[in-house]
């Protein structure tokens, strides 16, 4: 390489290592800052330490964990806060840029809204009525807390309910909710919202089979498959029928 | 007037592969980008820069074998794994760089990265022109009764060493330097803000 291309290079280069050490916020940033925090901008070390990062203790220097939601860093009375109730003081450990970017690069890798909910202590986990309002559908209606034994902390939708557990929802079944359960009310069910299953249909094979109460299906069947049916208890109809023949036995 | 088959066999032989390489980069980098997008894996292309820059990194083991500082490794191996190496780093470099725009000094590496990139493709060009153009010394060889690994190691040095080969390596190597130069830049700044440790 000539000289004259090295010294040319060389001279760019420097000139950009200066610009990063004078413009860090235009050269390295990645992203402009929330608007609250812009005046630090072009201070980069007011948040960062050297190979550590953004450290909650300097957060935590101006946002006193006790009066976020409460307070402004300026000490006035937050009039429209963000969450209902104020959940900074009930996290099991301090650790801001968990759930917190300042830098719009940075950002855009988060999900807006998205809350770890393992950041809060035990207790407070349990209470999500405190920040969430129950649905207003006469399922919800009806459930006070005790969220968790159908959804999960990461995500509401899809429910962690195990539908499979009462009626296998598949390819023959693979209906909207509202099919099954009339007007979203999840206490009760019908399996003649479909065109496929009709009262009189099912009274007349239960009734040549010598079924009477034939009311609650879900009762005798738990899938699509016609083979599979259980008894009142669960059991499937192979064990039944070998009780009932054991029965027989006895009785001769 | 040109020779409508030397028209055709440059279109053929250079410029289309040339032309079909780098547009299957764009082409590799924006379907990535979407399908990264779509699946929700927006973060998996925030470390790609890792693998990408290791993998330059790795191929650069041919130019120390080029310039003699290492001995071991076929060189005709290791430049294509250095073509391979660099296209598939350079891939992942894009796909961590998105097409979102935060500051200047990434975006001045991408930029260098890029036209590394068509640099070391006009030399790959180059360098098939030279191949072809020393073809006819490999008969000498033989003639001179080298064995056949022998031969084809002296006709890729000779290629290797075309003073268009030469000519182009002039400009090769600093663009190389200001993208490496700026790669190292943005890199220290990561090191120095991310919670690393």
């Amino acid at each position: 390489m000539k000289l004259v291309v090295k010294l040319v290079l060389a001279a760019n280069l420097i000139v950009l290592a200066v610009l990063a050490f004078i413009y860090p916020h235009l050269m390295v940033s990645p992203g402009k800052l929330i608007p609250g925090h812009r005046e630090l901008e072009a201070d980069c070390f007011a948040c960062h330490a050297p190979f550590t990062g953004a450290a909650a203790e300097r957060c935590i220097a101006c946002h006193k964990p006790a009066e976020i939601g409460r307070l402004t860093t300026t000490g006035q009375v937050v009039t429209q806060p963000l969450s209902v109730t104020p959940f900074h003081q009930k996290l099991s450990s301090q650790d801001c840029v968990a759930c917190h970017s300042d830098h719009a690069g940075v950002k855009r890798f988060r999900q807006a809204g998205r809350f770890n909910h393992a950041l809060l202590q035990r207790e407070t986990r349990e209470l999500c009525q405190d920040c969430h309002k129950s649905p207003n559908d006469s399922l919800h209606q009806q459930i006070t807390g005790n969220c968790s034994q159908c959804h999960s902390l990461g995500k509401w939708t899809p429910a962690t309910f195990d539908h499979n557990k009462y009626f296998v929802l598949d390819r023959d079944h693979n209906a909207r909710c509202v099919t099954c359960h009339v007007r979203n009310d999840y206490s009760r069910y019908t399996c003649y919202g479909c065109h496929e299953h009709t009262l009189a249909g099912i009274r007349r094979e239960h009734i040549e089979e010598g079924i009477r109460d034939f009311d609650n299906c879900v009762e005798c069947h738990r899938s699509a498959d016609e083979h599979d049916i259980k008894g009142r208890n669960g059991e499937s109809r192979d064990k039944r029928e070998g009780k009932r023949d054991r029965k027989k036995h006895d009785d001769d | 007037m040109a020779n409508p088959s030397t028209t055709t066999s440059l279109w053929r032989e250079h410029v289309l592969p040339f032309t079909l390489l780098l547009g299957l980069l764009a082409a590799a980098t924006l379907a990535g980008d979407y399908l990264l997008h779509r699946l929700d894996l927006v973060w998996v292309g925030r470390y790609l820069g890792i693998p990408g820059t290791l993998l330059i990194i790795g191929s650069l083991v041919y130019s120390l074998r080029k310039r003699k500082i290492i001995t071991a490794g076929n060189p005709k191996n290791l430049l294509t794994l250095h073509e391979i190496g660099t296209w598939l780093g350079s891939l992942m470099v894009l796909l961590h760089a998105g097409i979102h725009f935060n500051a200047i000094l990434p975006w001045l590496a991408t930029v260098a990265m890029g036209v590394n990139v068509i640099s070391g493709m006009v030399g790959k060009l180059l360098l098939d022109r030279s191949r072809r153009h020393v073809q006819g010394q490999r008969e000498h060889y033989q003639l001179r009764g080298l064995a056949k690994p022998e031969v084809e190691r002296a006709v890729f040095w000779d290629a290797v060493t075309l003073d268009a080969m030469n000519q182009w390596r002039k400009v090769h190597i600093p663009i190389f330097i200001v993208f490496a130069v700026l790669s190292i830049g943005h890199i220290v700044s990561v090191f120095l803000f991310w919670g690393w440790l």
